[in-house]
């Protein structure tokens, strides 16, 4: 057992030795995570976008029509930054990416709405830019709702009826709608949450195939078979405790910066956070040993892997585009992705702040994919004693 | 074989043979590129969420209050997937991940509309995704509207003539028009810009691999110590042919063949395709082999490159809307050709625009060219300095 200890220190002394004299490798731990953290954090840093640009087209011009883009100008999403009386160069203005939406008030809409002819307006937006285009959908069909609903409410005034039976009258239900956890719709706190973790889990994937192909691309491996004893167990610990700790201290920081210091909600308590962190650090780590045990000692195999995979962790998260809508083999495959079960472990604990007997399937998921990698240690074992590296 | 004449010719060569002979580069730049816009094709392949398992808590259990259940559960977007009778139960499920939404009708949900006054639905959502919450809103609020117009016309204001209750149901009529992704999905918007980034990722991974490789070969030496390897421009344009010449067929690939095959917009025709892939994959050419400088082994360039790819998606401001980054990561993605190359694609491809209307990203495009281009032979002729100076020493 001492021995074991001994030998596991030693193992560990000489990575932190190698670590020094590798600049990428210091670079890629460090300054790749923390500044990714720096980036979504202040990228996002508005949470919601709002006033977005998006064009008017007025070809009616009346007082009304422009009391009617007065009121759209006080919307949250939307800023008109070209108006215009024709279609054709609001168009063009799309097409060039200066705005994201067009309102058209067509000729006649006065006339029409004051002789009881129902005039049609109709937006427009470009939905090759999905979130933008989302905002100010909701936002234009909003405000022609009530307008509509306006006009109906100014006839209902002149004929006496009370504010209250107004209401009754034109707009009987309400829907009112609560996104549970997260009520500003303040995408930095999801969308940071899964992107942040994510990267640094993907950074944690490769360094960990990385440092330990490196021993058999360097010819190294039968010396480190040796000063671990032939312990597959020593040895792998030995060799990935250093960074072990160090990313687990940035998850922490992570940690620190999202519910601390930016505040971002967090239901269940930093502490708690910091452990499924820790295990979200293991399974990375076990994600990259499995990777670098199915294709042994090919380090660029196995790191091509674990790029090709851990790049599509994030879409299979399914934050952005959710999983139940996939095809079912996308489904399945979701599961064998570390950052998947720490993104619902997330939204169980600190989102929405549920027990976590709801979410211990992802739980076990994330120490069982930790300990996958063990089970096929002896294929580590045989690289270590016949393979050799190759380019 | 003999060798040939211009020294351009025998880098190109050169170039291209070892990475026929090398499985390690033709994964990133044959494999890659070919197979992983497939893949993510097929993941965003359903194109938005249908059927949404939601449930509903109906505290009125009225007809009224029935009818309306029926009407939301007619929606594509949602399905109602259980009754509770509190909402206790309700969160459980939601808690059990079985539902993704709950759906309240208040007891006095009848009472009220009978009586002429407000009433209120709840809508609780579920947060694990933005469409979740996207999708059951619009069909609450869409039943809704519905029946605000029936209550209003059938119970208040009594209407006499066809046009008349047309009228009153809606006093101005709007349209909604969704311009470029007629249905709202998800593949349309999101896989043209992957497209772009697969090609310059992939090309940098190439490129940086083949870096990799003559280092370790020539012991830290980037050029190979042969009469070949004197001419900076030679050197440059060779190596740079090559992989630009089998990125631009992966180039072609994608914008026109995986988009054809799934059916993403496909309004570029293909001159201005073409306008487009030149300028954008020379700089992203010249980028990494400037970039790939700074790389000493073939695996290097994985750590570099690879966990670039999402940030890069963000700072093209087609996802995250361009009009709410600011400025410093404005600058910070405008150095990169994938920002200014995403943006072309998606306005020729998806919006029928011109290059003429693009002319911007265009000439940035060759902007960035030509810096990095000239970049990469400054740090090209530095190296074949540092090789002329191994050679006298040995």
């Amino acid at each position: 057992m001492l021995t074991a200890l001994k030998n596991i220190w030693a193992i560990t002394y000489r990575e932190l030795r190698a670590f020094s004299k590798r600049p990428i490798f210091l670079m890629i731990m460090f300054v790749a995570p923390l500044g990714f953290l720096w980036m979504f954090t202040s990228l996002m840093q508005s949470g919601l976008p709002t006033k977005l640009p998006a064009a008017l087209v007025d070809e009616d011009d009346t007082h009304v029509t422009r009391q009617l883009t007065r009121i759209l100008g006080t919307m949250e999403e939307t800023r008109f930054v070209l108006k215009t009386y024709s279609f054709t160069e609001a168009r063009q203005a799309m097409q060039r990416g200066e705005i994201y939406a067009i309102f058209r008030i067509p000729k006649g809409t006065t006339e029409a709405a004051l002789t009881q002819r129902q005039p049609v307006v109709s937006f427009y937006t470009n939905d090759t830019y999905y979130v933008a285009a989302s905002l100010l959908m909701k936002d234009m069909r909003k405000m022609s709702e009530m307008a509509g609903l306006a006009i109906t409410r100014a006839t209902m005034r002149a004929q006496g009826f009370t504010d209250a039976q107004i209401m009754g009258t034109i707009q009987p239900i309400v829907v009112e709608s609560h996104p549970l956890g997260n009520p500003h719709l303040n995408y930095s706190v999801v969308l940071s949450n899964l992107i942040v973790p994510g990267l640094l889990m993907l950074v944690i994937m490769l360094t960990t195939s990385y440092s330990l192909g490196n021993e058999w691309k360097r010819g190294r491996q039968k010396y480190l078979y040796e000063m671990g004893d032939g312990n597959i167990f020593v040895i792998v610990v030995g060799k990935l405790l250093p960074q072990t700790l160090l990313y687990t201290l940035i998850f922490w920081l992570i940690d620190l910066v999202f519910y601390s210091y930016l505040q971002f909600p967090c239901q269940c308590g930093i502490p708690r956070m910091m452990l499924w962190g820790f295990l979200a650090v293991l399974a990375s780590q076990g994600f990259g040993l499995l990777m670098f045990e199915m294709f042994p000692a090919q380090m660029r195999m196995a790191m091509s892997a674990c790029s090709l995979l851990g790049v599509m962790q994030f879409s299979l998260a399914g934050f952005s585009f959710p999983v139940s809508a996939m095809d079912l083999p996308f489904q399945w495959l979701s599961n064998i992705f570390p950052l998947h079960h720490y993104f619902l472990i997330y939204v169980n604990q600190c989102l929405n702040g549920y027990d976590i007997s709801y979410a211990w399937t992802n739980v076990t998921a994330l120490v069982g994919i930790s300990i996958l990698a063990w089970l096929f240690s002896f294929r580590l074992t045989d690289a270590f004693l016949h393979k050799e590296y190759r380019a | 074989m003999k060798k040939p004449k211009f020294p351009i010719l025998h880098v190109w060569l050169d170039e291209l043979t070892e990475l026929v002979k090398d499985e390690g580069i033709l994964i990133f730049v044959i494999l890659l590129p070919l197979a992983y816009p497939l893949l993510y094709a097929m993941i965003y392949n359903t194109e938005t969420q249908r059927q949404l398992p939601i449930c509903v808590v109906d505290d009125c259990m009225s007809d009224r209050s029935r009818d309306f259940i029926r009407r939301v559960d007619a929606t594509p977007e949602v399905v109602i997937a259980a009754h509770c009778v509190s909402m206790s139960d309700a969160q459980e499920l939601m808690r059990k991940r079985e539902v993704f939404g709950i759906l309240r009708i208040p007891r006095e949900f009848d009472l009220h509309l009978w009586r002429g006054k407000q009433t209120v639905v709840g809508l609780y959502s579920d947060l694990t995704s933005m469409l979740y919450y996207k999708v059951e809103y619009l069909a609450v609020i869409n039943v809704a509207q519905e029946l605000n117009r029936n209550i209003k016309v059938l119970e208040h204001q009594k209407t006499t003539t066809a046009r008349e209750e047309k009228q009153a149901r809606w006093p101005i009529r709007f349209e909604e028009v969704k311009l470029y992704n007629s249905a709202g999905g998800f593949a349309a918007f999101l896989i043209p810009p992957v497209l772009m980034l697969i090609l310059q990722q992939a090309l940098c991974l190439g490129v940086g691999m083949s870096m990799g490789r003559s280092r370790e070969r020539f012991r830290g030496l980037v050029i190979p110590p042969s009469k070949h390897y004197k001419n900076t421009l030679a050197i440059v344009l060779g190596k740079g042919l090559v992989h630009f010449l089998i990125f631009l067929i992966m180039g072609l690939y994608m914008t026109i063949c995986v988009t054809r095959w799934f059916g993403l917009p496909q309004l570029g025709h293909l001159n201005e395709l073409l306008g487009l892939l030149v300028p954008y994959l020379l700089a992203c050419t010249f980028m990494a082999m400037f970039w790939s400088h700074f790389i000493y082994r073939r695996e290097d360039c994985i750590l570099l490159f690879v966990f670039m790819s999402l940030p890069l998606l963000f700072l093209t401001g087609v996802s995250w809307p361009g009009a709410s980054i600011p400025p410093l990561w404005k600058t910070v993605g405008s150095i990169f050709p994938s920002t200014w190359g995403v943006n072309a694609y998606v306005r020729i491809q998806g919006m029928g625009a011109s290059l003429g209307d693009c002319r911007q990203e265009i000439l940035v495009l060759w902007i960035l060219t030509a810096v990095y281009f000239l970049l990469s032979c400054f740090l090209y002729m530095f190296e074949i300095r540092k090789s002329v100076g191994r050679t006298l020493l040995n």
